[in-house]
């Protein structure tokens, strides 16, 4: 056995039991890094005899190719069993908690609303806006309403006053005043949603809130009669529930719409009555009506030619319809408990 | 309203209707029908029982022990304690395990040590009557004794059924506030005929009429009619049981008879024993000022001039359609009335009433605008019944009818195309006349459609003009028989609308990528917590009539909505991200139509634990975080951010004086908002301190002026071609030098290369000597056209050495 084979085969045994990547490192270095063994070999080959200087430098070489063939069958090796190792997922527990990820959210009405809109824009309605301090005027007297209406009685009213000011201001009882301010600004025939907060002056429970959100619909246009009514509300009622609704219509009194109606849906959660509908099957959903004459001039617009029908869907009744709400006054309580729910 | 089946019954036959389905078409046709519920369940849970004797309890005079028979085998023994029960007395026997109104549970028990198996009721105790001075025997409807073993009800055909009406929905129907009016509607709908009804008056006497005299326009028509031989007593069965099948308590013959005839035409009247009445006679007129009556109810009112009134001898015996006074109650002993059926306006009623909080009967149909022809029926219909109970009873005077009324009733043309084309129905012109006729709305062909001649019972208030015509076809053909159909005309997508657009982008990226929770308030906000969080001083608007004195005023800004929310939430969570689109009103500003001004503003929130010691690294606190979330919401609306920078004054008074920025977009341009740390003061005071101590940051962002901000539309640019070159820059700043100094200094120093620069540490400490601070920063050089290399950083280098010098700051070595 020569010197070289002696060196090899040490050299093969520490790689072939190295442990890591640094130590196969090392064992390189030491063979045939710069100052290697095998550096060194080569380094004394002028030292030798002329006829001994070919064979030496040949298995210097063959030395170096053994070695670092090796340590790269090792390194794989290694890389293998490292792979291997990690298949096995040794301690792994799919049962701990993932870390936690707060989340934000859109408030629940205003998904409702957003769906909504959506819904009537592709349907070519605006979406209108209007003031929710608003005057007398439009609230009331332009709605077919005139003071000392009876129907003022049960609108519990809160009326404002603001300095400086001499008109007669309130708070918005529901959004049709927008419906006399679309028609003075807009050209018709149109089509218009609005949706806001109103208010009302009344004791609050898990039913009643002084404040909550309506969506008003208007449209005005030429012979507009209750059939094309009735179609409208079947598509909007399509777009809530996502699926056909059963509805009727029966009288309802609402002074700026003739005849004025109260839209019935068949109760979308039950087929023989639950708790939601008051076990009647039927769920009072939105009053409608076609718009009143009187209301058209009032808007500037001349009954003989434009007729409309106009109604005013409940959102924060709508949203607690579809989530469930118990009680509505966690819409605009502002706890986190309520709005990480949405 | 309570309506009476069998009361309907009177007036309109019922063969073959259930009350479910009577219910059911009132509601489609006519008005909203609450519920239908079976009049006194529990007569039917008494049985008909036969007194066979009575004898007295050993131990106690009062106590009777009676033997009753049920029909059912063995009499039983009941005692009773009533005076005037006896044998051969049909009574009403709750048997053991009887349940009476009132959850009363009858129980097998002993009374002074005699066993009773059950309990003789009186009036009371069945809820149909204040008697309970004794047990009720049981009437002799048919002039026989009732068969006994039977249920109660049964036995006396009490059976019937209470009909609900939602109030409401009779606000525009006079007409239709007594069962006579319901009654029309029914026989419309099922196409009957109304029971005849003699409305006529009685024979009259030639005495000189009662004198009234009506002072004012308010009281359209008031009539009197004497009578005179009446006794008071006990109303007749038949009519205490439909006043209390309508929920009205019977109490005497004079107070039921004037509610049954209020209840049966909708006409309210009034009974004055008319010896109490002044000789002068009665007169209307307006409440002189400072006035007082007292009413029925024992209440003493102050009085306005507003406020009508019948008076006899100049003293107030009424408030004019809403209550009689205290004095001219009716008393037991007289035998002579004066009857007043009257017309009162509605307004001169409804403002009376609302003012005083008394709702009555007889107010909530004035002020619906009655009818100035009923009085004379509802008269007439009082002195019919009472002639009828008690036969001998005379009507000596002349009727007394005064005041300046007319008849509304009216004629409306109606066009069968606008009743086509209003309903969309295909029903021809004689179908539309057929319907209008049922309903008494009596139609003569004219012009091409028909001449309608409305009754004064509907021509008030209700119909007034064609379109009122076409409800009624619409309501008694059913909206259910309308074909639906499309709305026709061009569906065009809206213009739009950039306000939405950007509301809602701002508040998609809020409650997403920032996460933070959105928040909706009241418009009110309580003076506690404007003094809590030093909110606007400015003036308000303000409810007249708040849920609370301390809710009136209407918001101005929405901060302090937000700020309220913070103690709470932050007890439940650590960190509490929250924001509110909303509204608020400046009275000192003239909006739309001279209102008030609206602002639309965005408030965000950030409120969360303070950690102990260091608050993290340098950037971390809720001021940092919330200078982020809004320039990249601000940019995700498609809005240039606005350049942020210190104020020297407080910008807010909730803001701390000092760690608070307002934004602009040019330098003295309209504010874009303003942001930054609350008032440690204010932060104290709305209960963020112990264990619910916070860091705090809040913005407030006016949309009006993110709206008229340049926009800034998303924008490509290439990606580099060359690769680009990272530097580590360390400099050493006197404390005071803004480190937006050294940026600026960097940029420069990068002669347009510098492609990205990053704060990574702040540091103070002692090597770096007394006053001074290192900023290191990760630079990235990027060029255009060419691939930089360390030469060109070496470059970049020595520039910025030399640029920092006038700054005061140094490269750190
Ligand atoms: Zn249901």
């Amino acid at each position: 056995m020569t010197d070289t084979d002696a060196t090899l085969s040490d050299a093969l045994a520490r790689i072939a039991t190295a442990p890591d990547a640094d130590a196969l490192r090392a064992i390189e270095r030491e063979f045939v890094g710069k100052d290697g063994v095998v550096a060194s070999m080569l380094g004394a080959i002028p030292t030798l005899p002329p006829a001994e200087r070919k064979g030496a430098g040949q298995s210097a070489n063959q030395l170096k190719q053994a070695v670092l063939a090796a340590i790269g069958e090792r390194e794989s090796a290694l890389e293998g069993a490292a792979l291997e190792d990690e298949r096995k997922g040794e301690g792994f527990d799919a049962s701990l908690p993932p870390p936690r990820i707060d989340r934000g959210s859109l408030h629940p009405v205003v998904q409702v609303t957003r769906e909504l809109e959506d819904l009537f824009t592709s349907m070519g309605y605006l979406v209108l806006d209007g003031p929710e301090v608003e005057l007398d005027h439009y609230n009331f007297e332009k709605l077919n309403i005139p003071a000392d209406h009876p129907a003022r009685d049960t609108q519990d009213t809160f009326y404002c006053d603001s300095p400086g000011s001499k008109a007669t201001l309130l708070l918005r009882t529901h959004t049709s005043p927008v419906q006399v301010r679309a028609m003075e600004r807009l050209e018709p025939p149109f089509r218009a949603v609005v949706p806001g907060k109103v208010f009302r002056q009344e004791s609050t429970d898990a039913s009643h809130e002084h404040t909550f959100h309506q969506m008003e619909g208007l449209v005005i246009d030429r012979n507009v009669s209750v059939g094309h009514l009735i179609g409208a509300m079947k598509t909007l009622l399509r777009g809530i529930f996502k699926k056909d609704i059963e509805v009727r219509l029966r009288p309802g009194y609402f002074p700026f719409v003739e005849p004025g109606f109260e839209l019935d849906a068949r109760c979308p959660f039950c087929t023989d009555g639950c708790s939601v509908c008051k076990k009647t099957t039927w769920i009072e959903l939105l009053p409608c009506g076609l718009v009143h004459p009187n209301v058209l001039k009032a808007g500037g617009l001349d009954p003989e030619e434009w007729g409309g029908f106009a109604f005013g869907l409940g959102l924060s009744r709508l949203v607690m319809l579809r989530y469930g709400i118990d009680d509505v006054r966690h819409l605009l309580g502002g706890d986190l408990r309520f709005l990480e729910q949405f | 309203m309570f309506v009476s089946y069998r009361w309907l019954a009177r007036h309109v036959d019922l063969e073959g209707i259930t009350p479910e389905q009577l219910g059911n078409d009132l509601t489609l046709s006519t008005c909203e029908v609450e519920g239908i519920e079976p009049f006194a369940p529990h007569l039917s849970a008494v049985t008909v029982g036969h007194v066979l004797e009575r004898a007295p309890h050993p131990d106690a005079d009062k106590l009777g022990v009676c033997k009753v028979d049920i029909g059912d085998g063995e009499p039983l023994q009941i005692v009773c304690g009533a005076p005037n029960v006896g044998p051969g007395q049909r009574v009403a026997v709750a048997t053991i395990g009887t349940v009476l109104p009132g959850d009363v549970k009858i129980k097998k028990g002993k009374l002074r040590g005699v066993a009773s198996n059950g309990m003789i009721c009186s009036v009371r105790e069945l809820d149909l009557g204040d008697e309970h001075d004794g047990i009720w025997v049981l009437p002799e409807p048919n002039g026989e004794p009732l068969a006994v073993g039977q249920p109660v009800g049964e036995a006396l055909g009490m059976g019937d059924w209470v009909i609900e009406i939602d109030n409401k929905s009779l606000t525009h129907r006079p007409d239709l506030w007594g069962h006579r009016g319901i009654a029309r509607e029914v026989a419309a709908i099922y196409e009957r005929k109304l029971k005849p009804l003699d409305l006529s008056l009685p024979n009259l006497g030639g005495t000189p009429a009662f004198p009234v005299k009506v002072d004012d326009a308010a009281c359209s028509r008031y009539l009197g009619l004497g009578i005179d031989g009446v006794q008071n007593g006990q109303s007749p069965d038949w009519m205490r049981q439909l006043l209390l099948a309508v929920g009205q308590r019977p109490i005497d013959l004079f107070v039921d008879l004037s509610n049954f005839v209020m209840l049966d035409l909708g006409q309210p009247n009034h009974a004055f024993d008319r010896t109490a009445l002044d000789g002068g006679g009665i007169a209307v007129r307006k409440a002189k000022a400072g006035e007082t009556m007292t009413t029925l109810d024992g209440i003493e009112r102050d009085l306005e001039t507003s406020d009508l009134l019948i008076t006899s001898g100049d003293e107030p015996v009424a408030l004019a359609g809403i209550m009689g006074g205290e004095e001219s109650k009716v008393q037991g002993g007289t035998s002579k009335l004066l009857l007043e059926c009257a017309a009162f306006d509605a307004t001169t009623v409804r403002r009376t009433s609302s003012r005083l909080a008394l709702r009555t009967d007889s107010s909530a149909r004035f002020e619906k605008s009655l009818d100035p022809t009923l009085p004379e029926k509802a008269a007439a219909h009082f002195a019919r019944l009472l002639s009828e109970i008690q036969p001998g009873v005379s009507f000596p005077m002349i009727l007394s009818d005064e005041g300046s009324w007319t008849d509304p009733a009216t004629a409306i043309h109606v066009r069968g195309d606008v009743v086509r084309r209003d309903l969309g129905v295909t029903l021809a012109d004689d179908a539309i006349a057929a319907i209008l006729d049922r309903l008494e709305l009596h139609t003569t062909p004219k012009d091409g459609g028909y001449e309608v001649a409305i009754p004064s019972a509907r021509a008030t208030k209700d119909l007034t003009m064609e379109r009122d015509l076409v409800e009624e076809v619409g309501r008694i053909h059913r909206y259910g028989s309308v074909p639906e159909a499309p709305l026709m005309g061009a569906v065009l997508p809206p213009a739009f609308d950039r306000r939405r657009a950007v509301v809602r982008a701002l508040e998609d990226r809020l409650s997403g990528a920032a996460r933070f929770h959105q928040v909706m308030g009241y418009s009110f906000q309580s003076d506690d917590l404007l003094a809590a969080v030093n909110g606007d001083k400015g003036d308000f608007v303000t409810a007249r009539n708040p849920v609370a004195p301390e809710m009136a005023k209407i918001r101005r800004e929405v901060l302090p909505s937000v700020l309220g929310l913070l103690e709470s939430a932050r007890r439940q969570r650590s960190e509490v991200m929250i924001f509110e689109v909303g509204k608020g009103y400046r009275p000192e500003e003239a909006g739309e139509d001279g209102l008030p001004r609206e602002v639309h503003q965005l408030v965000v929130a950030i409120a969360r634990a303070k950690v102990s010691g260091e608050n993290g690294a340098f950037n971390e606190g809720a001021f940092f975080r919330m200078r982020a979330v809004i320039d990249d919401v601000v940019r995700a609306a498609g809005v240039t951010v606005p350049c942020w920078s210190p104020h020297e004054n407080q910008l807010h008074a909730a803001l701390h004086p000092v760690k608070q920025v307002m934004g602009q977009w040019t330098a003295d341009g309209v504010p874009a908002g303003v942001m930054g740390d609350l008032d440690p003061e204010v932060r104290a005071r709305l209960g963020l301190v112990g264990e619910l101590d916070s860091d705090v940051a809040v913005a407030v962002l006016d949309i009006d002026a993110l709206l008229g901000a340049p926009e800034a539309p998303r924008t490509y640019t290439p990606l580099p071609k060359f690769p680009s070159v990272k530097v580590d820059v360390a400099c050493v700043a006197p404390d005071d030098l803004p480190a937006s100094t050294l940026a600026q200094a960097i940029t420069q120093a990068g002669k347009g290369s510098v492609a990205d620069i990053e704060l990574f540490d702040v540091f103070r400490g002692e090597s770096l000597g007394e006053g001074k601070k290192s900023l290191a920063y990760h630079v990235v050089l990027q060029s255009a056209n060419k691939t930089l290399t360390d030469k060109d950083a070496a470059k970049f280098l020595s520039r910025l050495e030399r640029t920092l010098e006038s700054t005061g700051a140094a490269l750190r070595s």
